[in-house]
């Protein structure tokens, strides 16, 4: 799909989703940074309590897990419905029913924007260094944009043909925190469990943020590329799917 | 000039016969070897062709077909059998009010539903004041379409989606070769209606082939040079919209007793 020729559209659905999430608020997209900072802080003030021997400046060991793993799963949960939840639209209008599916992908990912806003703050609130390792951030975002794009795709197809799935995929999702190691530290672990973190793309993500952020240093280029590898695998294999049973999906809608 | 021909076009869709909306249904089902389909025809073999200038009305019944033979001749579904020869650039469908949202402005909505319609940032930028002024909401813009009356809605939603007829053909909206109006005529008061059925006209007269798909006999025959009557998806007449009209008026008698 032409993502660039459909950019004004998916920049004008992306606005209606932004602009209803706080439609009924005073304050309005304001709390696009308030909720975020305000979750941080709590979150920090739970956390500096536990694991605090064992890792350095843990509320921002845990934050940089929580900002990637808000990223990916509130663009997946949310994509994964976006075919059905505008089936009426999509009848109508001539546009690829993509655009609802990566509408909601971007979305999520201007929100996580409006995180970073809330995470720079807690940066400088624990006097985190910066350093020039963070301007590979950006690069970092992308490979999980691109990521969580392809697993939306796989998930928004098997969604028009099955309900449940979006009831098992919470489910997995549990799973997979456990396995992303957000809020512990993967290094106490050994044996299996160690090997299944290790080879989980998310927390490969997860690590590669905490090396930028807090060890100031940038991850090898053995581990960008497996980051790319999962990207580019997960974007292909979901265009696989979807454009397979693109015709079936327009007409079970 | 020939802008639309289809020959021979069927639509099947395949229909569970148990719908297995869930996965443990599906399992159930495919492992019992249970799953049946059954075959459900939308269209069958309708042909027909259209020239430069013409005006179409389509009418039949709810089910009848006519929005699946709008999505093929729009190229959003492919036929499962027959030909479909139709420029898909190049056409136009207008429906009102897509994709409205109640939480957004005035001014949000237009920019929302002009993208959803197809149009480009410019041309919006460009013909903003005129949809407006046509829409009569000026100073109504900057509040939420949720305390807009639905006069007003429909008001709006006309003059965005028929925009394109007052501005000059731009590469940002190239003029259309075919035009489908689906259930857009007959809103607003009935001031509104002479002003929207004059700007419907003027399009019609700007030289491409016109679709109205209407459910009222009277819209077909005030507007259309010629008219199609769809039935259980069969094309069942073809040719001048009055006698067209009489064959779907007498159907729906038939149908009643």
């Amino acid at each position: 799909m032409a993502y660039l020729e459909n950019r004004f559209v998916i920049s004008q659905l992306t606005r209606r989703e932004l602009k209803r999430k706080y439609a009924r608020s005073r304050l309005g997209i304001v709390w696009s940074v308030l909720a975020p900072l305000l979750s941080m802080v709590i979150l920090s003030l739970i956390f500096s309590q536990l694991f605090k021997r064992s890792i350095e400046n843990y509320p921002i060991y845990y934050l940089s897990g929580y900002l990637i793993w808000q990223a990916l799963t509130g663009a997946t949960t949310s994509a994964m419905t976006a075919l059905v939840d505008n089936r009426a639209l999509l009848l109508k209008i001539k546009f690829p029913m993509e655009i609802f599916l990566v509408t909601r992908v971007y979305t999520a990912f201007i929100n996580l924007l409006y995180s970073l806003v809330a995470y720079a703050l807690m940066l400088l609130v624990f006097r985190i260094p910066l350093s020039f390792a963070l301007l590979a951030a950006p690069l970092l975002f992308l490979f999980v944009f691109v990521f969580s794009l392809g697993l939306s795709y796989m998930l928004a197809t098997a969604y028009v043909f099955f309900g449940d799935v979006k009831h098992l995929y919470s489910v997995f999702l549990t799973l997979w925190m456990y396995v992303s190691a957000i809020f512990y530290p993967a290094e106490q672990l050994s044996g299996f469990i160690y090997e299944v973190i290790r080879v989980n793309p998310v927390y490969q993500y997860i690590h590669a943020l905490r090396t930028l952020v807090l060890g100031a240093s940038l991850p090898g280029a053995s581990a960008w590329l497996y980051m790319l590898a999962w990207s580019l695998a997960a974007y292909r294999g979901g265009r696989a799917l979807f454009n397979r049973y693109r015709a079936r999906i327009m007409q079970k809608l | 000039m020939e802008t639309i021909t289809l020959r021979n076009v069927t639509m099947q869709f395949r229909r569970a016969t148990q719908e297995s909306g869930s996965l443990k249904e599906w399992l159930v089902q495919t492992l019992q070897g249970r799953k049946r389909y059954e075959l459900f025809t939308a269209l069958d073999q309708v042909s027909f062709s259209a020239q430069r200038g013409e005006v179409i009305g389509i009418i039949g019944a709810n089910g009848a077909g006519k929005s699946t033979l709008l999505k093929i001749i729009a190229g959003a579904l492919r036929p499962t059998a027959g030909t479909v020869c139709v420029n898909f650039a190049k056409v136009q469908l207008l429906t009102l009010g897509t994709g409205f949202d109640m939480e957004l402005t005035g001014r949000e909505n237009v920019y929302l539903n002009g993208a959803l319609i197809g149009y480009s940032r410019a041309f919006l930028d460009a013909n903003y004041e005129s949809i407006v002024r046509f829409a009569e909401l000026e100073g109504f813009m900057d509040e939420k379409v949720r305390s807009y009356s639905s006069g007003m809605v429909s008001r709006l939603a006309f003059a965005i989606a028929t925009a394109a007829a007052d501005a000059a053909p731009s590469p940002a909206a190239p003029a259309p070769e075919v035009l489908i109006l689906d259930e857009v005529l007959s809103v607003g008061d009935l001031f509104f209606r002479k002003k929207s059925e004059a700007r419907i006209m003027a399009m019609m007269h700007s030289g491409c082939t016109v679709l109205i798909v209407s459910h009222s006999p009277g819209v077909i025959q005030n507007n259309c040079s010629r008219a199609l009557f769809l039935d259980h998806g069969s094309l069942m007449a073809d040719g001048d919209p009055k006698t067209v009209c009489a064959a779907y008026e007498a159907s729906r008698k038939e149908g009643r007793v």
